[in-house]
């Protein structure tokens, strides 16, 4: 339930004589004013602040493992609203503080492990809701608890309310499994021929030893002497048992590889789904082995572990149930070894899983080490570091190499110990049905069958040491897997989307804070409005939050705090459809996809005609280098490609988005890589270009931004400055002293020159 | 033979940038009355500072950039060892309300679940030691070995927490790490 008290909290501030009732709002944080541990619950009526001070005891019930706590107070402060000034947050870099700001004089109000500074921000904006007569809970988003109610833990994400740590080891399976639901008519095919394969197969110990010898070849037997026949019959059972093996092992080829396909094409487009956030926080080398190795040691489950382990539990059970039949007591006997040998397996199997892990990382870290030397590759040979990158490397190729020998010397020293451990079990039971067999107790046949089953048991029993450690991998890769399928995007689109019919392109950034990282804010309530066709240039030094404004309008990530509006309408109550057709961004960062130069530009827009994609090449001054390659637009790009230049790939770039045709054009540094008269050129270009359009252009050269409508100088994560190039200047404030700079610049270059 | 050299042509790079290392004599730290840290410096009142280490986990008593509270360096000082008692006891105050990093001393349980490692463990903040849940993703990432036997672990909400010295854990507390150590 979403409540702004949480309900264990009350409890403890009735017992300090609070009235719940008044309370508006409450939170949860974890430090006392020097920094020690505590469980500090704050609340807010709506002339006090009260914070109660204390430890909470965790204590589960019996029964459904949901926690209570019972919460034992130190000591309760109040402090009354009208003795705090501004409410707000500071992010410090594990910790955070609320603080108030009363006429210059900050004071600080709590301290909290960086966890909790959601919280606090919720808190503080409580507050300022009170000061400023607002709705309280306005803007105040009222979660439900951020806690797992079977184990009490917090969801590592409070919004996707997955708790990994209550996700067991079976739910995945069932889960893998789920992946055969396509495919039933196949998988049912497959588990009825495995079945009969394997009833065949436990038939024939039993005809080649008590059938043969009690029946056929003893006076007293009811078919004696009907050799032939009985040799064929056990012809004939083990022709049919290894026909329908085969046939399972035909289906089952059919079957897997779509399965795997299925998974992969899954991943795929999970990550594809994904916001830019997620690539940011994964390497890509680890992503890769996402795809393509945990895909395949499912696979390898699939074909080799998976069906084997259901032919081996049926001969187990099947064996197991024949020896009972056979002898009880020899039965019982025989068996006696197999929960000590499953013992012995599960331990091998977290040792397994423990080294499997350790092997992954490795050969992860391996892969991003590869795919790094490659794409630094110019860099490696320009400071003469091969040496110390191939150091870098057999560093982790050794560690993998070590990991890779322990496993396989753990299961090459401990499985024969386990075997020979089996195989005196086999020796006791010949011994104790030798002794039956003297006294006449079981037939000679029956003791042959005896020990040909307990062999057939050597099969299953080592499949399972082997399955394990494929259901070590299995388990660690399915759990990779579905952590890609199951991220959600931070950006998605609305649940009630507003419509717009026409955009104009007005902007309007209020009160903006964005963070990548939670302790480093690079938006500070950033305020910025942009008029529908105005061309806005942006400045301001390396970090000022330029770029990162730029991905917040075409919503690559979304705000942490404050809105942005288009056309009057926030972001994020629009189409992302929408949104992406009509802001286009030339980012710094520049991608070619593997393919030719004209499917490159046409990317975004793959309806262009070839004569649109002339006129976006020649816009953007790339249709000149264009023409002077061989294969001209037909040249491949991307990784194997032609090699094109920095300024070459930019124009590209800006060909692609130009043929877009967005409302909202977003340059940023877009012409950075370029010579000046190239940049004057597509300038030239783009001032055709904007009418009627919105343009945004960021660039750290202010000359390109002189004719710009108008511009802000952005410091620090705010709008410092806002005017026409010569008010700017006139101000003689940031502005000025950037173009000061950049002008003495320029003449003492000309002066070498 | 006669050598070639041009040591005498090009500048150190201390003597072509100013590092903008403190002046003591200049420098006051002190506490506000609101519980925050401030600096006057060189005729400056600074009412919030900002300290941040340089080498926040191999070296955190040296390179301490003062910064005011928008993140603008004032100055760097060199060491914490070359402040004043009572200087020191501020500035380390506020580095540590910073980097608060509480030291692990026992690791009840460690869980890997779909990509996160769940760890229980003892901890130790300023003042008695408590228990601590916490979910760490990215492991090979955000636990970190160092070649001083020093561990570290980042959660995903951000917070830090050490152990000062492996071969001091207890054998069961290791063991329980051991997978995720590389």
């Amino acid at each position: 339930m979403k409540s702004p008290i949480p309900r264990y909290m009350a409890p403890a501030f009735a017992r300090q004589g609070l009235d719940a009732e008044k309370l508006i709002y409450a939170v949860h944080t974890d430090m006392q004013p020097d920094g020690s541990a505590s469980d500090v619950y704050c609340a807010v009526s709506k002339d006090t602040l009260y914070i109660l001070y204390g430890q909470e005891k965790i204590v589960k019930t019996e029964g459904a493992r949901r926690i209570v706590a019972e919460y034992q107070p130190d000591r309760l402060e109040s402090v009354p609203l009208s003795e705090l000034g501004e409410p707000g947050c500071e992010r410090l870099l594990t910790t955070g503080r609320l603080f108030s700001d009363h006429e210059g004089e900050n004071k600080v109000i709590l301290l909290f492990s960086l966890g909790y500074l959601v919280y606090a921000e919720r808190l503080a904006k409580v507050i300022k809701n009170i000061r400023d007569g607002k709705d309280p809970l306005e803007e105040v988003a009222l979660e439900e608890e951020p806690f797992c109610p079977k184990c009490g833990g917090r969801y590592p994400e409070p919004e996707r309310k997955i708790c990994p740590k209550c996700l067991d080891a079976k739910g995945l399976t069932l889960r893998l499994l789920g992946f055969f639901k396509n495919y039933r008519r196949k998988v049912f095919t497959i588990i009825t021929v495995m079945l009969a394969g394997t009833a065949f197969s436990v038939l024939s110990p039993y005809l080649g030893s008590k059938f043969l010898i009690d029946e056929v070849l003893s006076e007293e037997g009811r078919y004696f002497g009907a050799i032939a026949g009985t040799v064929l019959l056990i012809f004939g059972v083990r022709v049919i048992s290894v026909a329908l093996n085969m046939l399972y092992q035909f289906v089952l080829a059919k079957t897997v590889p779509w399965i795997v396909f299925d998974i992969k094409l899954k991943i795929f487009e999970a990550m594809q789904r994904l916001s830019v956030g997620f690539y940011t926080s994964k390497r890509t080398g680890a992503l890769m082995s996402r795809v393509t190795q945990d895909a395949q040691n499912l696979y390898w489950f699939f074909v080799d572990g998976l069906p084997y382990l259901v032919v081996n539990v049926f001969t187990l059970t099947g064996v197991i149930t024949l020896l009972c039949i056979l002898n009880l007591k020899l039965a019982f006997a025989a068996v006696f070894i197999m929960p000590v040998a499953v013992i012995l397996f599960r331990i091998l199997w977290s040792v397994f899983k423990r080294y499997h892990h350790k092997f992954w990382v490795y050969g992860s870290q391996m892969n991003s080490m590869v795919s790094d030397s490659v794409n630094g590759s110019r860099v490696i040979k320009a400071f003469a570091r091969e040496e110390e990158e191939s150091g870098r490397f057999n560093a982790v190729s050794d560690k993998f190499l070590e990991t890779d020998v322990k496993s396989w010397n753990i299961g090459f020293t401990a499985f024969p110990l386990i075997f020979l451990f089996m195989f005196l079990g086999q020796v006791a039971v010949t011994a104790y049905g030798g002794v039956m067999v003297v006294r006449g107790e079981i037939s000679l046949g029956t003791l042959l069958t005896f020990i040909a089953y307990l062999t057939m048991l050597y099969g299953p029993l080592e499949f399972m040491s082997w399955v394990s450690n494929w259901w070590a991998r299995c388990v660690d890769s399915a759990q990779r897997v579905f952590e890609v399928i199951d991220s959600t995007p931070d950006v998605t689109d609305p649940d009630n989307p507003v419509q717009l019919p026409t955009l104009n392109g007005e902007i309007d950034v209020k009160s903006v804070w964005f963070e990548y990282d939670p302790a480093t804010p690079v938006l500070k309530g950033m305020d910025l409005k942009v008029r529908a066709g105005e061309m806005m240039g942006i400045v301001g030094k390396t970090g000022a939050g330029k770029s990162t404004i730029a991905n917040l309008m075409a919503r690559l990530y979304d705000v942490t705090a404050g809105e942005i509006l288009l056309d009057g309408v926030n972001v994020k109550q629009l189409p992302l459809a929408l949104l992406r057709q009509n802001v286009g961004i030339v980012s710094q960062d520049i991608y070619l996809f593997i393919g030719s130069i004209a499917d490159n530009i046409r990317y975004a827009n793959p309806d262009a005609t070839f004569e649109e994609v002339i006129c976006a090449a020649k816009a953007a001054r790339a249709h000149e280098f264009i023409m002077n390659l061989p294969n001209a637009y037909e040249t491949r790009v991307g990784a194997g490609g032609e090699d094109l230049s920095g300024g070459e790939r930019q124009r590209l770039s800006i060909a692609r988005t130009i043929i877009q045709n967005p409302k909202i054009l977003i340059l940023d540094e877009a012409t950075a890589a370029m010579d000046t008269q190239t940049e004057a050129a597509i300038q030239e270009s783009l001032n055709k270009l904007q009418k009627g359009r919105t343009t945004i252009a960021i660039a750290h050269r202010l000359s390109t931004l002189r004719d710009a409508d108008s511009l802000a100088v952005i410091d620090n994560g705010k709008v410092v400055e806002t005017g026409t190039h010569a008010e700017l200047l006139a101000k003689k404030g940031e502005y000025h002293k950037l173009y000061t700079i950049q002008l003495e610049g320029l003449k003492t270059i000309n002066m070498d020159g | 033979m006669e050598t070639t050299t041009n040591t005498q042509m090009t500048i150190g790079l201390a003597e072509a940038i100013d590092l903008g290392l403190m002046d003591h004599d200049k420098a006051e730290f002190y506490e506000t009355p609101g519980g925050f840290t401030g600096f006057r410096y060189n005729g400056e009142d600074y009412k919030r500072i900002v300290l941040r280490r340089a080498t926040p986990i191999a070296d955190p008593s040296a390179y301490i950039s003062v910064a005011d509270h928008e993140n603008k360096e004032i100055c760097v000082i060199r060491s914490l060892s070359d402040l004043s008692d009572d200087q020191l006891k501020i500035v380390s105050g506020e580095l540590d309300r910073r980097y608060y990093c509480p030291e692990i001393v026992e690791i009840k349980s460690v869980k890997d679940k779909m990509g996160y490692i769940y760890m229980e463990m003892r901890v130790t903040g300023r003042g008695e030691a408590f228990d601590k849940n916490c979910a760490v993703k990215d492991v090979s990432k955000n636990i970190r070995l160092l070649d001083d036997g020093r561990l570290i672990v980042f959660d995903v909400d951000g917070n830090r927490y050490i152990v000062q010295d492996m071969s001091a854990l207890d054998k069961k507390s290791v063991r329980r790490l051991e997978p995720y150590l590389f």
